[in-house]
């Protein structure tokens, strides 16, 4: 009878371990259940729409290959809009309604900051879709992870770097928003500036501004060696079009949040001889439909065929869904066959990948939870891009205060 | 900041002060001729100014007609709106007993109207342009420049003020409406139909909005946010004197200019504070505006 004891002890051990991963909300021995959601209608549909047909079909990848020890992922979709109260509403009916084992979703970071209490409250593990998200990100919570795009400090701090580097810029203009977007990069832009002994002349403007004469001006007559614009796509237009006015022909960088609309840029500024000297800051490892990102596009092209068929699709935004599932996926892996809401937040804490779609490794750790901070840049004349080699790092660390 | 630059910043912010300041101008100029005849402050009044720029945009893009036609049809279409706005909504409003705040709340249900319409057409989702006026190389003047599209918005906008100062006091139209500002009773006793006036003052407004949207859309782009635009000229009226219209005009200048100036002397972060102290200044040191005369007491 001696040898029944460790059995018994043995047998309980893994019942209570069953019935504690059972306990978990949203998971069974045969699914995990993951609440999913992006703005699916209204005008911020193009910021995530496809971003999350993206993500589904790397779940369903992963679930023809057998799912993630043994149990498949099954996802409750919701459409937030991009607003903070429909994605508030969301994330509470996935959680209390719909049970999910965890959340992710949001494209926009307004709206995902305003879920940040809430999550903290529920203590769910919540993982950005393609948010940059600073403000849920900075300070850490434990229970958030996001920017798998890039976050605002990454946009800034990279940017330096890349001027510095590329165009062995010592004296660096940058135009920012007055806003928390422009602060965020602002702060790691001046990290790496100082890191890297530039000398970085700041114009902050307002996003609503109609004559940008004053700050351009004041840039020209600082005199630096390149500048960077880190505004949104209207004061970009603006800014462009006043420096061909004002006779400027050193080169331009151009933050990935000015760039949505090339074309339309383009139109915008109305003289492709404002092209002559700018560049794109771009955080995927290549231009939209490249070589290196062939896999994605022939991915959708084979799930969604009939939305790849139509003008404008797939949308400009939609490979960055593939990392963030990804990311979901590997710490789902990382917690093991009885998985729980505690292990999932330890296994994402430890993340680590290349995602092959984004410039830069995915990384995550307990003190930082934002995952892309690199970038690529290209040449951009107004019509044609031109890879530029090479990937800028951003510096900046969060410090505790 | 050496003495050349403060003189090139100088001549600079005042010269791209007076072209944006003269579309403030004129959308001041439509708010001081509503609120005049009607005693109705238009907060409608930059979303009529972003109408105009979307309708000149749809029939671009959508009914794709040349430009000289776009124009041709832009304004009698915003003016029609406006007159039907005052025909249809104001004036029951009115009819109905309505008190001034019922009067404000309607122009703005007309704002949100209006924003909501260009969302729902989805040429609002990003900012977009309409063709310039004109092209060619710059102007230079002194050691400032500005572009032939700067001259052409500040010249076209000046010969609109011109043509509106000569119908408010020259023609019979101009003058009824003058006499409805002033005593809508005794304008109504000396047969002036007032409802008739106040389409017509309505028709006007919209007709200067889609004017300062076709000059400036090229200059500053259009976004269904940028009726803000109307912030800056109803500073410009409260600057110049809400009750006159050569007042609206000087306003216009001066906070296009004090924009300028703040943003190259100050900071650029100031830059949007500036209409705003400047509004404040006024209140504080000459309530009644630059040009409003003497201050108005109403008997009760």
């Amino acid at each position: 009878m001696k040898f029944l004891k460790p059995f018994t002890l043995a047998v309980a051990l893994c019942a209570s371990t069953v019935v504690l991963a059972q306990s978990e909300p949203g998971l069974t021995d045969k699914s995990i259940k993951l609440g999913v959601f992006a703005p699916l209608s209204g005008n911020s549909m193009a910021y995530g729409f496809d971003v999350l047909n993206a993500a589904k079909m790397y779940y369903d990848k992963v679930n023809k290959e057998g799912g993630i020890h043994g149990r498949k992922i099954e996802l409750v979709i919701e459409d937030d809009r991009c607003n903070a109260n429909d994605l508030l509403a969301a994330v509470k009916k996935l959680t209390e309604q719909d049970k999910v084992f965890m959340l992710n979703g949001g494209s926009c970071s307004g709206a995902v900051v305003g879920a940040r209490e809430y999550i903290e409250r529920a203590q769910i593990p919540y993982v950005m879709l393609n948010a940059s998200g600073d403000g849920a990100l900075y300070p850490p919570s434990k229970y958030i992870y996001g920017a798998f795009s890039i976050s605002q400090r990454a946009v800034g701090g990279s940017m330096v770097q890349f001027a510095a580097e590329h165009f062995k810029g010592k004296k660096i203009g940058y135009i920012n928003h007055d806003d928390a977007y422009g602060g965020w990069n602002l702060e790691a832009a001046e990290f790496q500036a100082k890191k890297l002994g530039v000398d970085l002349q700041v114009q902050s403007i307002n996003p609503n501004l109609t004559d940008v004469t004053a700050p351009m001006l004041k840039i020209r007559a600082a005199n630096p060696d390149v500048l960077i614009i880190t505004t949104y796509a209207r004061p970009v237009s603006l800014l462009v079009k006043k420096a061909l006015e004002l006779g400027w022909t050193k080169p331009i960088v151009i933050a990935v949040n000015g760039t949505a609309d090339l074309k339309q840029l383009v139109e915008n500024v109305g003289n492709k001889d404002a092209f002559k000297n700018v560049y794109l800051q771009e955080v995927m490892l290549d231009v939209a439909g490249g070589a290196k990102l062939k896999w994605v596009y022939d991915m959708y092209k084979a799930y969604y065929p009939e939305l790849a068929a139509k003008p404008g699709y797939p949308q400009t935004y939609m490979p960055y869904g593939i990392p963030s599932a990804m990311a979901v996926v590997n710490a789902l892996k990382g917690a093991g066959p009885n998985p729980t809401r505690e292990k999932v937040l330890t296994a994402l804490s430890n993340t680590k990948f290349d995602s092959g779609v984004m410039a830069g490794p995915i990384e995550l750790t307990a003190t930082d939870h934002a995952g892309q901070k690199s970038a690529i840049y290209l040449k951009f004349d107004g019509e044609h891009m031109t890879v530029i080699p090479g990937s800028y790092r951003s510096l900046w660390v969060y410090q505790p205060k | 900041m050496n003495l050349s630059e403060i003189w090139l910043f100088l001549q600079q912010g005042v010269l791209s002060g007076l072209v944006t300041g003269s579309v403030y101008a004129l959308l001041a100029i439509a708010i001081v001729t509503v609120f005049k005849t009607t005693d109705v402050p238009n907060f409608a009044q930059g979303e009529m100014f972003m109408i105009g720029g979307y309708v000149a945009l749809s029939l671009l893009i959508i009914a794709k007609l040349p430009y000289w036609l776009v124009i041709v049809l832009t304004v009698p279409i915003v003016a029609l709106g406006g007159a039907l706005f005052q025909r249809v909504v104001m004036e029951r409003v009115t009819g109905s007993k309505g008190v001034g705040v019922q009067l404000v709340i309607a122009t703005l249900g007309l704002a949100y109207t209006l924003k909501g319409l260009v969302r729902q057409t989805g040429l609002g989702d990003t900012p977009r342009s309409l063709p310039s006026l004109i092209e060619g190389d710059p102007v230079i003047i002194g050691d400032a420049f500005l572009t032939r599209l700067d001259v052409a918005i500040f010249v076209v906008a000046v010969m609109v003020m011109v043509l509106l100062y000569w119908m408010f006091n020259k023609t019979r139209i101009g003058k009824a409406m003058r006499a409805v500002g002033m005593n809508p009773r005794a304008a109504q006793i000396v047969g002036i139909r007032l409802s008739h006036i106040r389409m017509l003052v309505w028709a006007l407004s919209g007709l200067i909005s889609a004017l300062a949207a076709l000059l400036i859309a090229p200059k500053v782009l259009i976004t269904p946010d940028i009726a803000h635009v109307a912030i800056l000229a109803y500073a410009a009226a409260i600057v110049g004197g809400f009750t006159s219209l050569p007042g609206a005009v000087l306003g216009g200048f001066v906070i296009g200019i004090l924009e300028n100036l703040v943003g190259l002397f100050v900071s650029t972060n100031a830059i949007v504070v500036a209409p705003f102290l400047a509004i404040l200044v006024t209140l504080i040191v000459r309530p009644q505006g630059l040009l409003g005369g003497k201050p108005q007491v109403k008997k009760v």
